[in-house]
């Protein structure tokens, strides 16, 4: 019976030892769900280590998506030769199939654009009968999300969707499909080192689920449009358009001091501040913030100043928490600097961890184990009887 | 703090709630406090709907209400209706309810999950299907019928016609059994999903995709495959005592939770026994020979027969396609999947754990003209 247990004798690996069960630990906190090489967030120490042991910082000022892609599928960085030819399969990949155009085509132009990448992700993946996972599933899946995303904002502005261009690398086609014109380098590397930095972060609610779907031995694109769907909510990849939103809202760097203690007062949580495992300043949004400097040096005035009252107001609420600026906040102002419109943020993100998703999804089919946790009974005690219906 | 790893969380609670209770060591499933076999052969799935949404059993005119505003939402949007038609119509029916489902729940900016959302997408699932599996047989899609409950509407879609009543009910009977149970897998995605502060649609197209798997809703056509494979009741012994000899498992058997036989079986069971007597005869000697040979092997496990071995034969008899089980099965658990996402955005926390790294301490990486 599912009640709470406060011991458990648990057998591991032929030893006999005891162990405290909390009761219940809302959202998992810190409950492991998961045996993991793809990224680690080190949260006491602010680091987030790529598979391989690479650190975030040392990565994101050198590599292309398309390196962080290789080296989270196949857990080592590419050679040229290597990455010349995940470039050459991602690119060839970039078209929708004839069941995801459908899709596409058949969408509202007003919909959300997350919902249209859902919804279209889950076509273009429809298949005859159940595939296992595999990488040669992955590679595809991730190339067509720029299509899926530049279609969408094409749609949105009653504009004809424009052809992926096979000599762009990932993050280039990207915009160039939004646009219809080649993007200068600089906005091309803004987008890109959010790519980069975006790619994998643990067990996030997003990869959560799409292991959760793995777990039962489903197919890739159900884990990855589980995934999406995850990644929509405003209390995961919604939340960078929270923070422009914010942002938007303030104004101007003067307008934060008066703003922020208002919305305080009105027990507003301000957008992107807190995180549950970082207890030190974000290492993505470190460099993001950075790069904002140069990407909307305007947005990077106003930002900053909010971030400066916003971590005093949260310090003096709270003197006992760490530093909680984080990744969303300064990821806002990076893509704002990009080009990207803000409608766009969340589909941008799923467009970075996607490669993370998949790569979480191989791993969990190394040891699958369909995951059914618990739950208490909270409802009436069991047993009894329903009334008849003229009797209610 | 930080808890040791439990593969796939067993044991581990993830969530509270009072809409479900797999009561493993009683071999009871409790639905809001109800008994499962107090409710299986007298309640309407709308009723079974009411209880998960609203907490109670509805009266005679929540019930018509209710009834009235799934009839009214059973309809696609225009942008399903075309998806719908643009999927291959040789396609996985599973993957076809996950992209309409999709389609079908769109908006144009975030909603909460509410009660009327979840009655509007409960309603749209049998028409998906119906109107899915007429196109790939060449037919022209029926419109549902307002006059019809969930289970009886679902049929006449299918078939262009009233089903017998007592294939309605033994219908209207599976989903009533199948419409929740506990913190599933697909469940808790919907839960995770909904932790997120997403919109329902996307907790249930993360939810279809969960329960497609064969180690959960994908099972059905596995049993039917094997029992075709075995062929005659007198063919059960040999068959199966050489599937195991080459370690091939049996289909239908096997649960985490339960230590006695499951309560929906033993309702399914005697429905097959009643609607499927020729199915009956070859299921229940293979149940027959692989208990007493799961038995031989593993004396210390409970009986194992699962929910899946003679719903194979329930919705065989009412005429619905072997492809056609999981998403009926989905038909039936989208009430409790809406219903926990409706509890959990009620008493919301993020689920996020944690994992465990088990990759190389951090190293520089090497320029790229230097590697390989």
């Amino acid at each position: 019976m599912n009640l709470p247990q406060r011991q458990t004798v648990v057998l591991s690996t032929g030893s006999l030892h005891l162990r405290l069960v909390p009761d219940f630990s809302p959202g998992l906190e810190g409950v492991v769900a998961a045996e993991t090489a793809v990224s680690e967030v080190d949260g006491a120490n602010g680091r987030l280590i790529y598979r391989g042991g690479y650190l975030i910082e040392d990565l994101a000022p050198v590599a292309s998506y398309e390196e962080i892609a290789y080296l989270l599928w196949h857990g080592e960085l590419p050679t040229e030769s290597q990455l010349d030819g995940l470039r050459h399969q991602m690119a060839a990949a970039r078209r929708l199939n004839d069941a995801g155009r459908g899709a596409l085509m058949a969408m509202d132009p007003a919909s959300d654009p997350m919902d249209t990448l859902r919804t279209v992700v889950s076509a273009q993946g429809a298949t005859q009968a159940l595939t296992k996972p595999t990488l040669d599933e992955a590679i595809p899946l991730t190339a067509v999300f720029p299509t899926i995303v530049g279609a969408a904002y094409r749609r949105r502005q009653g504009k004809d969707v424009i052809e992926p261009r096979d000599e762009l690398g990932h993050a280039a086609n990207l915009l160039w499909m939004m646009e219809g014109k080649e993007p200068a380098a600089d906005r091309t590397h803004w987008v890109e080192s959010y790519l980069v930095l975006l790619a994998d972060h643990g067990l996030n609610a997003s990869t959560f689920t799409a292991r959760v779907i793995a777990s039962t031995q489903s197919d890739l694109a159900s884990c990855v449009v589980g995934a999406i769907g995850a990644l929509k909510g405003p209390g995961h990849g919604g939340a960078t358009f929270a923070a422009r939103t914010m942002l938007d809202k303030i104004g101007s760097a003067d307008n934060a001091e008066k703003w922020l203690h208002e919305a305080h007062a009105r027990n507003e949580r301000f957008a992107g501040f807190g995180h549950r495992v970082y207890r030190t300043y974000d290492p993505r949004a470190k460099i993001l913030r950075e790069l904002a400097k140069t990407a909307a040096p305007e947005l990077h005035r106003i930002a900053a100043r909010t971030e400066e009252v916003a971590l005093s107001i949260l310090h003096e609420a709270h003197p006992e928490r760490p530093n909680a600026t984080n990744v969303d906040f300064w990821a806002s102002v990076v893509l704002t600097g990009a080009g990207i419109p803000k409608e766009l943020f969340t589909c941008v993100f799923a467009t970075s961890r996607v490669s993370g998703w998949t790569a979480h999804v191989l791993e969990a089919l190394q040891d699958l184990r369909i995951i059914r946790p618990a739950s208490v009974w909270i409802g009436p005690a069991p047993g009894r009887k329903p009334l008849a219906l003229a009797k209610r | 703090m930080t808890s040791e790893y439990v593969p796939g969380l067993e044991g581990v609670v993830a969530a509270q709630t009072a809409i479900s209770l797999v009561d493993g060591a009683n071999g009871r499933l409790v639905y809001r406090g109800y008994v499962i076999a107090d409710l299986a052969e007298d309640m309407s799935f709308e009723e079974v709907a009411h209880l998960f949404w609203h907490g109670r059993l509805p009266t005679r005119s929540e019930l018509d209400a209710l009834s009235l505003e799934l009839a009214g939402s059973r309809q696609l949007t225009p942008a399903a209706a075309t998806t719908l038609a643009a999927l291959p119509a040789d396609t996985d029916p599973m993957d076809v309810l996950r992209s309409v489902v999709s389609v079908q729940g769109v908006e144009h900016r975030l909603e909460k999950p509410t009660i009327p959302l979840a009655i509007h997408a409960t309603a749209s699932f049998p028409t998906i299907l119906a109107t899915y599996h007429r196109r790939r047989r060449g037919q022209a899609p029926v419109p549902p019928r307002a006059d019809l409950g969930h289970a009886a509407n679902y049929l006449y879609m299918l078939n262009a016609k009233e089903s017998a009543p007592e294939l309605v009910h033994a219908l209207n009977t599976y989903l009533v059994l199948l419409a929740d149970h506990g913190m599933n897998a697909s469940t808790f995605t919907a839960r995770v999903i909904a932790s997120t502060e997403s919109d329902l649609a996307s907790c249930l197209v993360g939810a279809i995709g969960a329960l497609k798997g064969p180690a959960h809703g994908g099972a059905p056509s596995a049993v039917m495959d094997q029992l075709e494979q075995i062929g005659t009741a007198d063919n059960a012994e040999h068959w199966m005592r050489d599937a195991r000899a080459r370690k091939v498992r049996f289909m239908g058997f096997g649960h985490r939770v339960y230590r006695t036989y499951d309560p929906r079986a033993k309702i399914l069971k005697a429905m097959c026994e009643r609607l499927n007597p020729k199915f009956y005869e070859l299921a229940s000697r293979v149940e027959e020979t692989a208990l007493s040979i799961l038995h031989e092997e593993h004396p210390e496990r409970p009986q194992a027969t699962n929910v899946e071995f003679y719903s194979a034969g329930v919705l065989q008899a009412i005429g619905l396609p072997t492809d056609f089980f999981p998403p009926t099965f989905a038909v039936a658990r989208v009430a409790g999947w809406s219903a926990h996402v409706l509890e959990q955005s009620a008493n919301n926390r993020l689920i996020r754990p944690q994992s465990e790294y088990t990759g190389p301490e951090p190293r520089k990486p090497v320029p790229l003209a230097e590697r390989g």
